[in-house]
């Protein structure tokens, strides 16, 4: 029978980890020959190795300018992309292997303070700009960028075949959602690790089922696959740490029939800075940053946990949303304080709260004037989560603006509603237990004369959001709660 | 071999049988598509084997096919 | 030539790994796709034989041309019908 033996990974020299090119002590020169002011510069330079200054020469593309000064020959551009030269002529002083000042462009006096040495260019104007330097050419940019960070990623490099369709064949290995997803070339990784200050080896999380350390680099590989864009990837970062918590406890979500699956809601400035929807549709389709935060975090699960669907994901049914459910707060609107206030957090600090929950159900209340009435509707709705006649999950209250209008008219707090809500689901233990209306489910026969609470007092997460017209509001339902199940967990957002 | 690839990405484990003179058309089939499918070979000609022979190809790689298309030992 | 990083723990190989085998073919339906070259049938129809005597139930198709992939209908018709697949003969 055929075996496949994977080609081996053919180790191309320039991939191999290039520390920085140290800089000669004295001054030094970046010059490229296609650029008027390097040209006009060129008796400058003569005037400096005359007056006994050590210099060296850099040029960009040819190494034959400035003639007789034994330019050095940087058309690999490694010392100009290295030490950051976006213009040319570019002069640095350097100490003891260090750059302790930088002339940019022709500009007498700036070039005789660095030099110490007066008089210089005597025939030249006063200044002149520079030209940009190759290093920083665009089309150039990227290959530069691969050829001197590519060896910091530590992934296995997959070669593809030459028959095989990039995206085809990402599905082939089984590494989608069953959408298709980004290829993860090097350079789309190297861009996507420059949204974080992160080190791509730190590890992040210790991903189930298989228990395999996440590290950054493998975050941003499939960040970069979900369709992240590299700002996006501190919060994919937080929610992955958020996680793989044993609070979290992501592989019951994961192993539990239930649909449930882990719900990402995002507090703080960073929702508008990277322009999040808290608005029209905001638990729907159309805004890039929560689909595609949600979506990473579950190809991280998938590809790097090792958890996926028939395996030990053996949920009945699921739901959409576990393809990718992220969401932003609309904190500006909300009569509140945020989530992530309320549970603790400083106002102001961007943070992640996940939650294992399922589809999402509208409360539809268009009568309500009164926030009596409206928590009694809200009661009601939450008294039949996954079934009237059980307790023991937690949910998600998604108070639309129109909802949560009634409240700020009535002065009512979070605290205060989430009491109310409390209070009128304190259930009659006759009315839940096994065989009562009929109905063998329910609770076991021995809490019949007790009164039941359908949530425990943390059970019950508040979040304000939604489009500003529109008489409703959403529950997402969770998973079981105390020990075995999930808890509700919230984390930093560090870049 | 496309048939084959077809056939596993769609969930049916598949073989192919070719005679010998065809493996290193089929190797590089495999390396383009970045896919080895199961695969048995018999002897070359076929062109010009007999009925009886071409029975004889089939009962000699019968075993192996089965093997490559379930997963105990025999 | 395209390169990718590989998202996944490394655990195991990187390549696209063959679909899981039945652990017989006992009672299954097993697809015999012919591609139509010469002599091809009478391999064929020989491994029918044999498929029957080990309580398989062999299922015959054949290729309009060995000169092109299968067509999708007919690659649906054997994905829906049978549990395995074998293809004969290319020489």
């Amino acid at each position: 029978m055929g075996e496949w033996r994977e080609p081996a990974w053919r180790i191309r020299s320039w991939l191999k980890l290039m520390p920085k090119p140290p800089l000669p002590d004295g001054l030094v020169a970046v010059v490229k020959r296609d650029c008027p002011t390097c040209a006009l510069v060129q008796p400058v330079l003569r005037q400096l190795r005359e007056v006994g200054r050590a210099l060296t020469v850099f040029t960009q593309d040819d190494p034959s300018f400035p003639a007789g000064l034994d330019a050095v020959d940087d058309t690999a551009l490694e010392v100009s992309w290295h030490h950051g030269i976006e213009t040319v002529p570019t002069l640095l002083r350097v100490e003891r292997g260090a750059e302790v000042a930088r002339a940019i462009g022709w500009n007498r006096r700036d070039w005789e303070g660095l030099t110490g040495v007066s008089g210089l260019g005597p025939t030249l104007p006063a200044h002149r700009p520079g030209c940009g330097a190759l290093s920083v050419e665009p089309d150039q940019a990227s290959a530069l960028e691969l050829r001197f960070s590519g060896g910091k990623l530590r992934s296995r490099r997959v070669e593809l075949a030459s028959l095989e369709d990039e995206f085809e064949s990402l599905f082939d290995r089984g590494w989608t959602d069953g959408l298709p997803v980004v290829p993860p070339t090097e350079i789309r990784v190297l861009r996507m690790l420059g949204g974080t200050a992160r080190a791509p080896d730190d590890v992040v999380a210790v991903a189930p089922p298989d228990l395999v350390p996440v590290t950054v680099e493998k975050v941003a590989i499939n960040a970069v696959m979900a369709g992240c864009k590299p700002e996006y990837l501190p919060v994919v970062l937080a929610a992955v740490e958020a996680a793989c918590t044993d609070e979290f406890n992501m592989h019951g979500v994961l192993a539990t029939t239930m649909p449930v699956g882990p719900v990402i809601i995002v507090n703080g400035p960073i929702r508008p800075a990277l322009g999040m929807n808290t608005g029209i549709n905001v638990l729907g389709q159309g805004s890039r940053p929560g689909l595609t935060i949600g979506r990473a975090l579950q190809l991280v699960i998938r590809n790097v946990g090792g958890g996926r669907p028939g395996g030990v994901d053996r949920a009945t049914h699921g739901g959409p949303g576990k393809l990718s459910f992220c969401f932003a707060e609309d904190e500006e609107g909300s009569p509140w304080e945020s989530l992530s206030v309320a549970r603790g957090v400083a106002a102001g600090m961007n943070c992640v709260t996940l939650f294992a929950g399922e589809g999402t159900r509208c409360i539809v209340d268009q009568r309500s004037r009164t926030p009596e009435s409206l928590v009694s509707s809200f009661a009601l709705n939450l008294r039949a989560l996954h079934h009237p006649k059980l307790i023991g999950f937690d949910a998600v209250l998604v108070v639309g603006p129109d909802h949560a209008r009634v409240f700020r008219d009535a002065g009512w707090n979070r605290a205060r509603v989430l009491e109310e809500i409390h209070a009128r689901l304190q259930i009659p233990g006759a009315e839940m237990v096994r065989g009562a209306g009929g109905i063998e489910e329910g609770m076991p026969g021995h809490f019949g004369s007790q009164t039941l609470p359908k949530f425990r007092s943390d059970g019950l997460l508040l979040v304000h959001a939604g489009g500003s017209a529109g008489l409703f509001s959403e529950i997402i339902g969770g998973w079981q709660s105390g020990p075995g199940g999930s808890e509700p967990t919230t984390r930093e957002i560090r870049r | 071999m496309h048939d084959i690839s077809d056939a596993e990405s769609r969930g049916i484990p598949a073989v192919f049988v070719a005679s010998r003179e065809f493996l290193r058309a089929a190797e590089a089939q495999a390396e383009a598509l970045g896919f080895a499918p199961a695969r048995v070979l018999v002897p070359h000609p076929i062109q010009d084997r007999t009925d009886e022979e071409m029975r004889s190809y089939a009962d000699a790689a019968y075993e192996e096919i089965v093997r490559a298309l379930t997963s105990e030992q025999h | 030539m395209t390169i990718l990083l590989d998202p996944t723990s490394e655990r195991s190989v990187a390549g696209r790994t063959l679909v899981a085998r039945p652990a017989s073919l006992r009672g299954r339906a097993v697809g015999l796709l012919d591609i139509s070259k010469p002599r091809g049938n009478v391999f064929l129809d020989r491994i029918a034989e044999r498929l029957v005597a080990e309580g398989a139930t062999p299922l015959r198709f054949a290729k309009p041309t060995y000169t092109k992939p299968a067509p999708v209908d007919l690659r649906q018709e054997i994905a829906s019908k049978c549990a395995v697949l074998i293809e004969a003969l290319a020489d």
